[in-house]
């Protein structure tokens, strides 16, 4: 078992280092758990060691044994027993738990630190996918480290103590121990092989049932409108019964491992059962170390028949954690080096802001639209020459306005900017000093960007516009949306600023939601550059022109690019740069 | 009654048979262990005393009933969890019909909320989860119930005064329940799921939104606030385990004590000779064996608040009756289709919560093969007039007609074979192509969905591609641009025949060429349908017979 989970992290190596492996010291706490967990375990044999000199005594026919001398002292000692087991058990659930939560805090920290350190402009798998490595497949480390690896222990030391106590009364008994104990992982793992593959791919098939569930009552209103609800009733009817006979037949399988594995253990007991009963009858005298059993030794050796074999049923139960926890560990590794393949940007691009700060405001000091100059600045992307020797100077307070067709490199060169992309040669001045030397989060900080595709976070309307200033005042916020267009728009929300939007809230339009970033981007009073990418798409003409008025006041005092193809936004004034993505890119084309 | 009642009624009602039987046959091996060691414990200590020459003991019929109880023990207790887990999942299969139907319901009842993802996504983990209510918590439950009801009837007749050991320890196990089942739990369990919502929410939001976090509130600062919700999940997290390690080993120690108790008494009766020792060591292996079957129930109650959390949800979610949804009859003669074919009459409605109405006493008419405009900035209740004419929405305030007919009293087959509704972007299902245009019309063959297809001008796309009409849509699966997605959905309608085509800005967000692409291939099949057309675009309005501008009430506030 050990060896495959070894392979696995085997697999791994030479990469990175691998996110999901223990740490010296969980390795420490996992293996405490284990110890506590088998003590416990063991003190069960001086508990059946009282209990069956109590009841020796009555069977040999010495009823004289004092209730006080000998069964109350017997029945104190047994409780003490049983009080020291589950404070041990109880310590060990606790080491487990310490350690899995270690654990899974470290890999969540380590992931989120490659995400934030990793260029924003990288392309990562889909938020949703990340979302559900972050949660459910970290979680899944929890009963594999915390569960099964404890169980793990527990079974190479609890059986053979049992065994050596076993033995110490009759070596017989112990054979016969010995004979059921290892056949069952033969069994259980013949059995297993077969379970496994055919319950992995009945995960996948809960999977895509749940998702063809979630499919349908997304689409409830097309379904609706189509008159096709009665239909898809039945098919999800249909779809589910498959899916249940499918899980039928794993199901048959997997409880066919366990079955074996439990009639092993009864067969068993059941057979030291009938040995001990015969050795007392005197039918069978072999089996001990001279002297016969006596019954004292038999009924001992009864008790301690289960507790051979549950060490194994616990690992059996916890194996399904394994499994569980070897994929997660396997896809999340993926998803790191996914992550750490697209280059993590050297040193962290928030400068010194540590974490714990406040979201670092601008400093409080007067606008100072700065003055832009681009030097012969090349910009490759996935193996495309996007930008050519371009060179750009943008005086102080001036606007410039990028055209020219899409993939033109508009949006690229405004990502350069933002500090997005390094350009692979020329350089990029601000007010004289080179980009690359500035703090990229303050820079970042003294921008009013609004994007292609501005998105609003989950939260207040309120949170995601002190975003841009935590220090914005509601009026300030209100000004910032009238300047946007908005105003109408947050008063038609159900609960004004305070509505929640974003991921899991209140729904916004396209259009609605440029209008939000618009006013976002405005409420940076002390910003002095302003970047807009094609700022009126998707809107109708009234909210556009609203759009471009409040874009003309904004940019007073204020370096403006903007990046469009829309007519409307031409009665902007400021110099037009016409980007042709042949005049650029020539010598891909 | 609660939602866990109801989802155990609910159950019950589907099968009681097989809800019965499973319990039935899981009592099989519980008292077959339990019989287990207690005939061993009977047979080697009658071995012992018939060694001694004290006892009469037939050795065949113990040992053979010893082999028998373990094969009955493991054969039941396979058969038990397959009966017991088939019974399950077919009820979890027509729960998630009920659901279906539930939310199916809802969005015909005049709210529309705007529906989120995330409960969604909860919606389908949950009914995952209530599995637990009868295979942890029902079964386990009677089962404790029967075995030590018929325990202490056996050891009151054997000894009344030993069976205070085994009572006490059975009354203790209820009363343990009972305080596992009082509901001051619920609270780590509510606060563990809010934390793993805002972590999911904020992962999402940092890795989809990171362009505008480099530049509004900071990566690090994100990442930080998920660390946070994280420390948070862990917290709760570890409360609840925490408890379920303690009640665990609470319930071990009760085992063993009441144990102990009974060897005490079980001796003082031996002592005074009222208690042969064959018995006296049956009792004892017995009360060694019960805290297991006992113990069945701790894993179901330690996991209680969060069934009764997915419970709540998932009955809430449902329809509550079984079989919803008759036959409804078609009534409106297509031949004598009358004018106006729409008409709103000082229609009047407002979102829940929202301080003014969308729309107050507004009124119109389309005419037969009529072409109408609707035009007005964003959020004045265009999209709302489309959710109204195809009832999706129910107006608060005067009437609606179609064709004559008050809207209200078309059944549904019907009025959604009259209306045909495109909006801005079609929903496309995770599925094959035909799937998706089947939707529309169930009876379509191969070449009809190819002609829509074409119409569409979609066939060559299609045609491309492997599997052709058996092409998988969506995540995986084949991707359209934005412009295929809505020509995709022009092939949907196009296979329908309605009376009245609602176009919901049906080119929004799509560039001149392909809008105008989309719009001729829609004129060329609508026929003398008539048009309700949700329009900003100059393009759009230039095609309609007639423009009527929605006033927006509120006064623009932008310019100054």
């Amino acid at each position: 078992m050990t060896g495959s989970a070894a392979k696995g992290a085997a697999d791994t190596e030479g990469q990175e280092e691998p996110v999901a492996d223990l740490v010296p010291a969980e390795k420490r706490l996992v293996r405490r758990a284990g110890w506590l967990l088998s003590i416990s375990d063991l003190l069960w044999i001086g508990q059946a060691a009282l209990l069956s000199l109590v009841i020796s005594e009555f069977v040999a026919g010495r009823p004289q044994a004092g209730l006080l001398t000998l069964v109350a002292p017997a029945a104190v000692g047994f409780i003490a027993l049983a009080g020291v087991r589950q404070w041990l058990g109880l310590r060990a659930a606790s080491a487990a738990r310490s350690a899995a939560r270690a654990v899974k805090t470290r890999v969540r920290t380590t992931l989120l630190n490659a995400i934030a350190h990793s260029s924003p402009a990288a392309s990562l798998p889909s938020s949703g996918h990340v979302a559900a490595m972050l949660g459910e497949q970290v979680d899944a480390l929890g009963p594999y480290l915390g569960n099964f690896y404890p169980q793990q222990f527990r079974l190479k030391i609890v059986p053979l103590g049992i065994l050596a106590a076993t033995l110490c009364v009759s070596w017989l008994a112990a054979v016969i121990l010995m004979v059921a104990g290892p056949v069952i992982p033969l069994f259980m793992a013949l059995i297993g092989i077969r379970a496994k593959a055919a319950s992995q791919g009945q995960q996948e098939e809960l999977t895509r049932m749940s998702g063809f569930l979630l499919d349908r009552v997304r689409g409830l209103e097309t379904l609706r409108l189509f008159g096709a609800l009665g239909r898809t009733e039945a098919e999800i009817g249909r779809v589910g019964e498959a899916f249940r006979t499918g899980t039928m037949r794993v199901l048959k399988i997997a409880f066919l491992s366990s079955t074996v594995l439990e009639l092993f253990s009864a067969l068993g007991i059941a057979f030291v059962a009938v040995y001990v009963g015969f050795s007392l009858l005197g039918s069978v005298t072999a089996g001990t170390w001279g002297a016969p059993l006596t019954f004292g030794g038999g009924f001992f050796v009864l008790l301690l028949a289960p507790e051979f074999f549950a060490p194994l049923r616990a690992y059996a139960a916890a194996y399904h954690d394994r499994a569980a926890g070897l994929a997660a560990k396997e896809k999340l590794q993926e998803l790191y080096s996914g992550i750490v393949a697209q280059g993590l940007q050297s040193g962290p691009p928030e400068g010194s802001a540590k974490a714990d700060e406040k979201p670092s405001a601008p400093a409080p000091r007067q606008t100072h639209a700065p003055e832009i100059k681009l030097d012969h600045v090349s910009v490759t992307f996935g193996g495309k020459s996007i930008i050519r020797d371009f060179s750009l100077e943008i005086p102080s307070g001036e606007t410039a306005i990028l055209t020219g067709p899409s993939g033109a490199g508009k949006t690229t060169l405004l990502d350069c900017l933002l500090g997005l992309h390094r350009p692979d040669s020329g350089r990029i001045f601000i007010d004289g000093k080179d980009l690359l030397t500035l703090d990229l989060g303050r820079w970042r900080q003294e921008i009013c960007w609004i994007g292609q595709h501005p998105r609003l976070f989950h939260g207040s309307l309120r949170a995601n516009l002190l975003r841009a200033d935590p220090d914005a005042s509601t009026e300030d916020m209100m000004l910032a949306v009238r300047l946007a267009g908005a105003a109408a728009l947050v008063e038609s929300l159900p609960r004004g600023l305070e509505t929640i939007i974003g991921e899991d809230g209140f729904g916004l339009s396209v259009g609605e939601k440029r209008r939000i970033a618009l006013a976002r981007a405005a409420l940076r009073k002390t910003a002095g550059l302003i970047l807009a990418d094609e700022p009126t798409a998707g809107l109708d003409d009234q909210t556009a022109i609203d759009v471009i008025a409040g874009l003309k006041k904004m940019a007073a005092g204020r370096t403006l690019i903007l990046a469009t193809h829309d007519p409307k936004l031409m009665s902007v004034p400021g110099t037009r740069i016409e980007l042709d993505a042949a005049h650029l890119s020539e010598a891909s084309a | 009654m609660s939602p866990l009642r109801r989802i155990v009624v609910w159950q019950w009602r589907h099968s009681p048979a097989a809800f019965l039987s499973g319990i039935v046959i899981a009592l099989i091996p519980a008292l077959a262990g339990i019989a287990l060691l207690g005939v061993a414990g009977w047979f080697i200590t009658a071995a012992a005393l018939a060694g001694l020459g004290l006892f009469a003991l037939n050795v065949f019929m113990p040992s053979a009933l010893i082999r028998a109880l373990a094969i009955a023990r493991t054969a039941g207790r396979y058969g038990e969890r397959i009966l017991t887990h088939d019974a399950t999942f077919r009820f979890l299969t027509n729960l998630r019909k009920r659901i279906f139907q539930g939310q199916a319901a809802r969005i015909g009842d005049g709210t529309r909320p705007a529906r989120s993802g995330a409960a969604l996504n909860r919606l389908t983990s949950d009914i995952q989860a209530l599995d637990a209510v009868y295979l942890r918590l029902i079964v386990p439950a009677v089962l404790c119930l029967v075995t030590g009801l018929l325990v202490i009837a056996w050891v009151l007749k054997l000894a009344p005064v030993a069976g205070l050991g085994i009572a006490g320890f059975v009354v203790w196990g209820a009363a343990f329940c009972g305080y596992l089942l009082k509901n001051r739990h619920v609270e780590a369990a509510r606060r563990q799921e809010a934390a793993h919502e805002a972590m999911r929410l904020r992962s999402v939001d940092l890795v989809a939104g990171r362009r505008d976090l480099a530049v509004y509130g900071g990566l690090e600062q994100s990442a930080h606030a998920i660390l946070k919700a994280e420390e948070r999940l862990a917290a709760a997290g570890e409360e609840i385990e925490a408890r379920t390690a303690r009640f665990l080993s609470l319930h071990g120690f009760a085992g063993q004590f009441f144990l102990a108790v009974t060897l005490v008494l079980v001796s003082a009766l031996m002592i005074r000779g009222n208690l042969a020792p064959v018995w006296g060591v049956t009792l004892i292996l017995v009360a060694t064996a019960l805290p297991e079957v006992l113990g069945a129930l701790v894993p179901g109650l330690a996991n209680l608040q969060r069934t009764r959390l997915a419970a709540r949800r998932a009955a809430d979610g449902a329809h509550e009756s079984d079989n919803a949804g008759g036959a409804e009859v078609a009534s409106i003669d297509r031949k004598t289709v009358t004018d106006p074919v729409l008409s709103f009459r000082s229609v009047t409605f407002a979102y829940p919560g929202a301080e003014t109405p969308v729309l107050s006493d507004f009124s119109f008419d389309i005419a037969k093969g009529e072409t109408l405009a609707l035009t007005g900035r964003s959020g004045c209740g265009k999209s709302t007039v489309s959710a109204i004419a195809s009832r999706l929405l129910n107006p608060q305030g005067g009437s609606v007609t179609l064709c004559g007919q008050d809207l209200q009293t078309i059944p549904e087959e019907e009025l959604r074979s009259t209306i045909t509704v495109l909006g801005q972007k079609p929903y496309l299902f995770n599925d094959t192509v035909a799937a998706n245009l089947r939707i529309a019309m169930p009876a379509a063959t191969d070449d009809e969905l190819w002609a829509a297809l074409d119409m569409a001008a979609l066939g060559a796309r299609i045609r491309g591609s492997e599997s052709g009409l058996e092409t998988v849509l969506g995540e995986g699966g084949l991707g359209l641009s934005g412009g295929e997605q809505r020509r995709l959905g022009l092939a949907r309608a196009y296979l329908t025949r309605p009376v009245l085509f609602i176009l919901d800005e049906m080119t929004e967000g799509l560039d001149e060429k392909t809008a105008k692409d989309v719009l001729d291939r829609f004129e060329e099949f609508r026929g003398d349908a008539s048009v309700l057309m949700i329009a900003h675009k100059r393009m759009e309005i230039d095609r309609a017979d007639r423009v009527l501008g929605l006033r927006d009430a509120e006064k623009s506030l932008a310019a100054e």
